[in-house]
């Protein structure tokens, strides 16, 4: 996953131990984190996990409290402007301003972002069958969510960050919606970043996932890693934990026997397996699942194991 | 940034429009019947001659006619007006943004914060201060006999002419913005904006004004069996001593030697540009202190 920043190859998005606090609660801790430029990433936690926060920071709403972040090599030392135009923004229930028409909002789009692509949104409107006359107000919620979409894509970021799209909308417009995020992406070199509990909806478009809980990051990768370093295992219910190869995410115990999603690499799986255990490919949505029902304490004892080689103070997972 | 701060507040631009119209039409209309009556009582050859102490009848007519625009109930209506002007433009301006989350949107476009927020108080600031000059040249001009007989020092005239109407209407605008940043809804910080806005206002009114520059002393002299023609205040005209304009602020304690009569203390006409001076600089300073905490905390938090 290393990439270097020179020739222009810089990651869409690194992060180095990124926090944020507000007062005494961290939003979020000891992210770490680089997606490759091209990737559609998932970002999946529950309410309150940092999502928000995380993205917020990438766009240069929040700054960090500690730790690193750079969007195409832009730290966030760098002058706003130049950050701001790496990324196009869909926030969270489509702010827009409700008395402006469409063609008001792009007449805003353009002033406010020197490359805007008035021919993109043009087009777009177009096609989507919404007039431009149209105030904010009398659109639908599916509409105002594609003026948004439109209002990012046409600013013209190599990085496009949506919070949350689809989670106002009605089932039909949430097919449409993300429908035009995969044609946008498609193609283009776009890097795309989706924050939803949706989780459905992502496996279809996200070749990257990250899972993030009570303000830590659980797992991070490209999608289809991940599925492959987990397995789920079929054991008879009294094989304890620490009989179980790799590391237990999740376990759910029935009569005779347990199903446990463990964190182990298939090669390292057959070494251990044992008769009457039954080892099973992982799907997208039950690994994020897994990890969503995992404690958030656990996770803490993990990272402080990982982190007891690394300088600074342990971590300590807190909700926002 | 221009056109994005034009559309967003056009509609406050036609509503200070539509009051700009409604004052013209009771100015124009006012202030020519003020005129006509003005030349008409021959007050123009009378106060040429003197002070008005010729010509008491006259003037008298003049003022019973038009005062009542000078009563109390109008300059307490004209009193908040500025205020209610500034918190409503500036209440909105950053409250809003919060209050719709469109501050995700208007802040994550190609444009930083701080030129966000300098380049909308930098118009909606010069806007205001046009709407402030053009207020105050229509009171000014449709006044303008009425001022011939009782000076610039009334309050009601003070408050409405030369530099501290448009400085009353900025202080407000700051603190409006300031609270909406603070407040995060645009109701409470226009309510929060306007209550210091009047306190400060009323106290600068009646316990700073009179005290800009020490008084001056006048010596009364009364006629050994005649009474003596005295009253504080304005409404007299002329005033004790005698020149159209002059503030009596009450009488002085210095006692006349082997004489009967009364000291004064007042602040003379002609300094009124230098009271407007000085009253305006303080209401600018305040809204210079008000929009520079907004710009410095809307640079350094973050949301």
């Amino acid at each position: 996953m290393t990439q270097n920043d020179a020739g222009g190859s810089a990651p869409a998005l690194r992060t180095d131990r990124l926090g944020r606090r507000y007062g005494h609660v961290w939003g979020l801790r000891d992210c770490t984190l680089e997606v490759p430029a091209g990737a559609v990433v998932g970002l999946v936690g529950p309410n309150g996990a940092g999502k928000t926060t995380l993205l917020e920071m990438i766009i240069g709403l929040l700054q960090p409290t500690e730790g690193q972040l750079s969007v195409f090599g832009e730290t966030s030392q760098a002058p706003m402007a130049a950050r701001l135009a790496r990324v196009g923004y869909v926030a969270q229930d489509h702010p827009l301003y409700r008395d402006f028409s469409v063609a008001d909002m792009f007449h805003l789009g353009r002033a406010m972002n020197p490359s805007w692509d008035q021919q993109l949104a043009l087009a777009r409107m177009d096609a989507l069958g919404i007039p431009l006359k149209r105030k904010v107000k009398s659109l639908s919620g599916g509409q105002r969510a594609q003026v948004s979409l439109t209002m990012a894509l046409a600013k013209r970021a190599p990085l496009l960050v949506l919070d949350e799209p689809v989670s106002s909308l009605d089932p039909v417009a949430r097919l449409e919606f993300m429908g035009e995020v995969m044609a946008a992406a498609a193609g283009t070199g776009l890097t795309v970043l989706i924050a939803s509990h949706v989780v459905s909806e992502l496996e279809r478009l996200c070749d990257w996932l990250i899972v993030l809980t009570g303000g830590h990051v659980q797992l991070a990768g490209p999608a289809d890693d991940l599925t492959d370093a987990h397995q789920l295992l079929t054991v008879p219910r009294a094989t304890p934990d620490a009989e179980l190869p790799g590391l237990v995410i999740h376990r759910t115990d029935s009569d005779r026997h347990s199903t446990v999603l463990v964190r182990a690499d298939p090669a390292g799986l057959a070494a251990q397996e044992r008769p009457g255990w039954q080892a099973d490919p992982v799907g997208f949505e039950q690994l994020v699942m897994a990890y969503l029902q995992r404690p958030s304490k656990a996770a803490a004892r993990d990272d402080t194991a990982q982190a007891a080689a690394r300088p600074g103070p342990a971590t300590k997972a807190v909700t926002r | 940034m221009i056109w994005v701060s034009w559309r967003q507040h056009r509609s406050q631009a036609v509503a200070c429009l539509g009051v700009l119209a409604a004052l013209a039409v009771y100015a124009i209309l006012l202030g020519t019947s003020m005129r006509t009556a003005f030349g008409q009582d021959g007050l123009i050859t009378c106060l040429a001659r003197s002070q008005g102490t010729g010509c008491r009848a006259p003037i008298h007519a003049f003022t019973d006619r038009f005062g009542s625009e000078v009563n109390v109930a109008f300059w307490s209506v004209l009193l908040i007006l500025p205020g209610l002007i500034g918190v409503l433009v500036g209440g909105p301006l950053i409250a809003r943004e919060l209050e719709y989350g469109t501050w995700r949107l208007a802040w994550s476009q190609t444009v930083s914060r701080a030129r966000w927020l300098t380049v909308k108080l930098g118009l909606v600031t010069g806007g205001l201060v046009v709407f402030g000059a053009a207020m105050t040249a229509l009171i000014t001009w449709y006044r303008a006999p009425m001022d011939r007989l009782t000076g610039h020092f009334l309050p009601n005239v003070y408050d409405f002419e030369g530099l501290v109407l448009t400085a009353y209407i900025l202080c407000a605008f700051g603190f409006a913005v300031l609270a909406g940043l603070l407040l995060r809804r645009t109701i409470p910080a226009m309510v929060a904006a306007f209550i210091p806005w009047l306190a400060i206002r009323l106290v600068v009114e009646f316990v700073l004004r009179p005290h800009f520059q020490a008084p001056l002393t006048f010596n009364q002299v009364c006629p050994q069996n005649g009474s003596c023609f005295g009253g504080e205040g304005l409404g007299i005209i002329p005033p004790v001593t005698g020149h159209i304009g002059d503030w009596v602020l009450g009488s002085g304690s210095g006692q006349l030697a082997n004489q009967s009569g009364n000291t004064y203390l007042y602040q003379p006409a002609d300094r009124f540009w230098t009271f407007q001076f000085i009253e305006a600089g303080l209401f600018v300073l305040l809204t210079a202190a008000a929009l520079g905490a907004t710009i410095w905390l809307l640079h350094r938090r973050a949301a």
